[in-house]
C-alpha cells in the first residue's frame, strides 16, 4: 500500500515535470517577443534588449531552463511579466474560483446524473427510455461555449436574473455551473445507466428479489451498490480535469479562475504566469486523481491496491 | 452452429400439436426486438440531422448563396427571413447562412481528416501493443496515460500558435488530441482476439507477424473500433469550434462554426441573437446526427458480437 503510494506519487512529480518541461519549451518556441507586449510604444531595440535581460529571456533555452529548475526547487516559480508579482500567488488567488466551480458542478452532476442514470436502467428499453437516450446525446453534442452564450443571452440579457459576466454574487455561479453541468449529466448519467443495467439482470438480485427485498432497496442498495465504483471514477476523473481548467466555461462568463487566467496569460505571452498555472493545475488534477484511486479498497474490499492484476 | 435444429413455429403440425404460446406480437414487445427497432430509430434520425447539415454545406458553392466574405454594408444585421437571407446577416452585412454552409466546409473537411489521421495511428499504436506485449505495450501505455494527465486544451492553443492557424496544423492538433480513443479500443479488443485459435492458426502457416496483425486481427476489431472513430468526428467538430472560439482556428474573414459564433458574441448583447444561436444550432444538428447514427451502430455492433 505504501510502495503503491509512493510510486503514484514519483509518477505525479514525472507527470508534472514532463508537463511543465513541454510547455516551457513550446512556449519560448512560438512566435512573438514577449518584450515587445511590456515594453513602452515605438521601443527602441535597446529598451527590448533590456526588458529581454531582465526576464531572462536573452539566454539560450536549455540555459533558461536550468536557472528555472533550480528556483523550483527552491519554491519560487518566477514572477509574472504582466502582474509584476510571484506567479504562484496570482494563480492561488484564482485557484479558489476555480474550485469552487469544479466543486459545484460535480455535486450538480451527481445529484442529476445518478437518478437520471438509475431511471433509464430501471426503464431499458421502453419509449421513455429512448426519448432520455437521444435527449442525453443532445446534451453531449452542444458545443459548451454556445451552451453558455445562449444561457447568457436568456437568463442574464432578457430575464435579468443573472449578472451576464465575471463573479458579483454568489448567484453569478449559476449559469455556467448549469452549463458545465449539461455536457457532464449526460455522460455520467449514461455510464450509470449502462452499469445498472448489468446489474439489475444479474442473479444475485433475483435471489435477493425472492426472499422479499423491496424493490427500491434492490435498486439502490443492491444494484447501485455494486455500480458506485465505475461511477465515482468517472466522476473524480472528470473533477481532476475540471481543475485543468474549465477553459472555455472560465471565458464565456468571464469566471475569475485559472483557465481564463491563462488564456489571458498565454495572450500576453506571460510565461512565468502559464508555467505556474500548468504546474499547479497539473499537481491538483494528480492528487485528486490519486485519492480517488485510495478510494477503491474502501468502497471494495475485493480491491488491492498495488497488486499485480493477473 | 448447428443447421438441423428446424425452427418448431415454423414446422406445419409441430410436435407441440399447437400454436406457439410465443405469438408474434410477444416476439415484437421482446427487449431484444425493442432495442433493435430503437437502434434503427436513433440511426435513422441521425441520418436525417446530419444530412439536413452535411449536404447543404457540400453543396455550398452549387448553391445560390451570397459570397460568405464581401457583404454590402446596405444589408447590415438584417434578422433571420429577411427577404435573400434566410439566416440574416451580420453586421458587415455578410449572409449568415453562405457563411454557416462555407465555414462548415473547413470545419467538416478538418473534422474528417482528423479522425482518419487519428484513427490510423490509434489502431496501429492499440494493435500493436496489444499484439506484441512487452515493451511496445508498456511504451503505448505510458503516452496514453501520460496524455491523460496533461492540460490539453492548453497545449493545443501553444501549438497552433507555434506553427500557425492553418487547416493541416489545427487538423494534426486536433488528430494529436483523439487518437487515444481508438488505441485504448483497438488494444483492449487485440488483447482478446490475439488468443483465439485462427491467430494461432496463422502463425503455423507461417505468416509473418505484421500480416497476421493487418491481414487477420485488425479486420476482426475493425467494425468495433470504426464505431468509435465515426463518433470522434463528433468530438472533432466540436473541438475544431472550440479552438476557434479561443481564437486559434482558421484565420479571418475564412468563416469556420467557432469563430462565427466568437465574432457574434460581443453582438449578442444588443439584441442581435441569431448570430450566435443559429451557428450553435448547426453545430449541434451535425454532432447530434453524428453521434446518433455512432449510438445506434453501437448497439447493432455489441448485439451481432452477443455482448449486452
Amino acid at each position: 500500500m505504501l510502495t503503491y503510494v509512493l510510486k503514484r506519487i514519483g509518477q505525479t512529480v514525472l507527470t508534472a515535470f514532463l508537463a511543465t518541461a513541454t510547455v516551457f519549451v513550446l512556449l519560448r518556441m512560438a512566435p512573438g517577443d514577449p518584450a515587445a507586449n511590456y515594453a513602452p510604444p515605438n521601443p527602441t531595440s535597446a529598451q527590448l534588449e533590456a526588458i529581454r535581460q531582465q526576464f531572462g529571456l536573452d539566454q539560450s533555452i536549455p540555459v533558461q531552463f536550468v536557472t528555472f529548475l533550480q528556483h523550483l526547487l527552491q519554491g519560487d516559480v518566477g514572477t509574472s511579466f504582466f502582474f509584476k508579482r510571484p506567479a504562484l500567488e496570482v494563480v492561488m488567488e484564482r485557484l479558489p474560483y476555480t474550485i469552487t466551480l469544479a466543486v459545484a458542478a460535480i455535486v450538480v452532476t451527481a445529484v442529476v446524473a445518478i437518478p437520471l442514470g438509475v431511471w433509464m436502467a430501471r426503464r431499458a428499453n421502453t419509449a421513455q427510455e429512448l426519448g432520455a437516450n437521444i435527449a442525453t446525446i443532445a446534451g453531449q453534442s452542444m458545443p459548451d461555449f454556445w451552451i453558455g452564450f445562449v444561457l447568457l443571452i436568456i437568463f442574464a440579457v432578457n430575464f435579468g436574473w443573472f449578472s451576464p459576466a465575471g463573479f458579483n454574487s454568489a448567484s453569478s455561479i449559476v449559469l455556467p455551473t448549469v452549463t458545465i453541468a449539461i455536457l457532464q449529466v449526460a455522460l455520467i448519467s449514461r455510464l450509470v445507466r449502462r452499469e445498472m443495467v448489468v446489474n439489475l439482470a444479474s442473479p444475485y438480485l433475483t435471489v435477493a428479489r425472492s426472499r422479499g427485498i423491496s424493490e427500491r432497496a434492490l435498486t439502490w442498495r443492491y444494484a447501485f451498490g455494486n455500480s458506485a465504483i465505475p461511477v465515482v471514477t468517472a466522476l473524480g476523473t472528470r473533477f481532476a480535469a475540471m481543475l485543468n481548467g474549465v477553459v472555455i466555461v472560465e471565458v464565456v462568463f468571464k469566471w475569475p479562475g485559472v483557465g481564463e487566467l491563462v488564456v489571458n496569460a498565454l495572450k500576453q505571452r506571460d510565461f512565468p504566469l502559464i508555467q505556474a498555472t500548468v504546474l499547479v493545475t497539473v499537481v491538483l488534477a494528480l492528487v485528486v486523481q490519486l485519492l480517488v484511486d485510495l478510494l477503491y479498497p474502501l468502497m471494495d474490499p475485493r480491491v488491492r491496491l498495488g497488486e499485480a492484476s493477473a | 452452429m448447428t443447421t438441423s435444429t428446424p425452427n418448431l413455429s415454423e414446422v406445419p403440425g409441430s410436435i407441440l400439436g399447437r400454436e406457439s404460446a410465443v405469438t408474434r406480437l410477444l416476439l415484437r414487445r421482446s427487449a431484444a426486438a425493442r432495442r433493435a427497432r430503437y437502434s434503427t430509430i436513433k440511426i435513422w434520425v441521425g441520418v436525417v440531422c446530419a444530412g439536413l447539415v452535411v449536404i447543404p454545406v457540400a453543396l455550398a458553392q452549387v448553391l445560390p448563396l451570397p459570397d460568405p466574405i464581401v457583404g454590402a454594408l446596405s444589408e447590415s444585421s438584417l434578422p433571420p427571413f429577411s427577404p435573400g437571407h434566410l439566416f440574416g446577416t451580420d453586421p458587415n452585412g455578410r449572409d449568415l447562412l453562405s457563411r454557416i454552409l462555407h465555414g462548415g466546409q473547413t470545419s467538416l473537411v478538418i473534422g474528417v481528416l482528423a479522425i482518419i489521421v487519428s484513427g490510423l495511428v490509434g489502431i496501429a499504436a492499440g494493435a500493436a501493443a496489444g499484439y506484441f506485449g512487452g515493451w511496445v505495450d508498456t511504451i503505448v501505455s505510458r503516452l496514453l496515460e501520460a496524455q491523460m494527465s496533461l492540460p490539453l486544451l492548453l497545449m493545443l492553443l501553444l501549438v497552433v500558435a507555434l506553427f500557425g492557424p492553418s487547416i493541416p496544423v489545427i487538423t494534426l492538433v486536433i488528430a494529436f488530441a483523439q487518437w487515444p480513443e481508438p488505441a485504448r479500443i483497438t488494444r483492449a479488443l487485440v488483447l482478446v482476439e490475439r488468443e483465439k485459435p485462427y491467430v494461432a492458426a496463422a502463425r503455423v502457416l507461417g505468416l509473418h507477424r505484421v500480416s497476421i496483425i493487418a491481414r487477420h486481427v485488425i479486420p476482426n476489431v475493425l467494425q468495433q473500433v470504426l464505431v468509435v472513430v465515426l463518433l470522434l468526428l463528433a468530438q472533432a467538430v466540436l473541438l475544431e469550434s472550440a479552438l476557434s472560439f479561443l481564437g486559434a482556428g482558421v484565420q479571418r474573414p475564412y468563416p469556420t462554426w467557432g469563430g462565427i459564433i466568437s465574432d457574434g458574441r460581443e453582438l449578442f448583447v444588443t439584441g442581435k441573437w441569431w448570430l450566435v444561436t443559429i451557428p450553435g444550432v448547426v453545430i449541434a444538428l451535425l454532432v447530434v446526427g453524428v453521434n446518433l447514427v455512432g449510438d445506434g451502430l453501437r448497439d447493432r455492433v455489441r448485439r451481432a458480437k452477443g455482448d449486452q
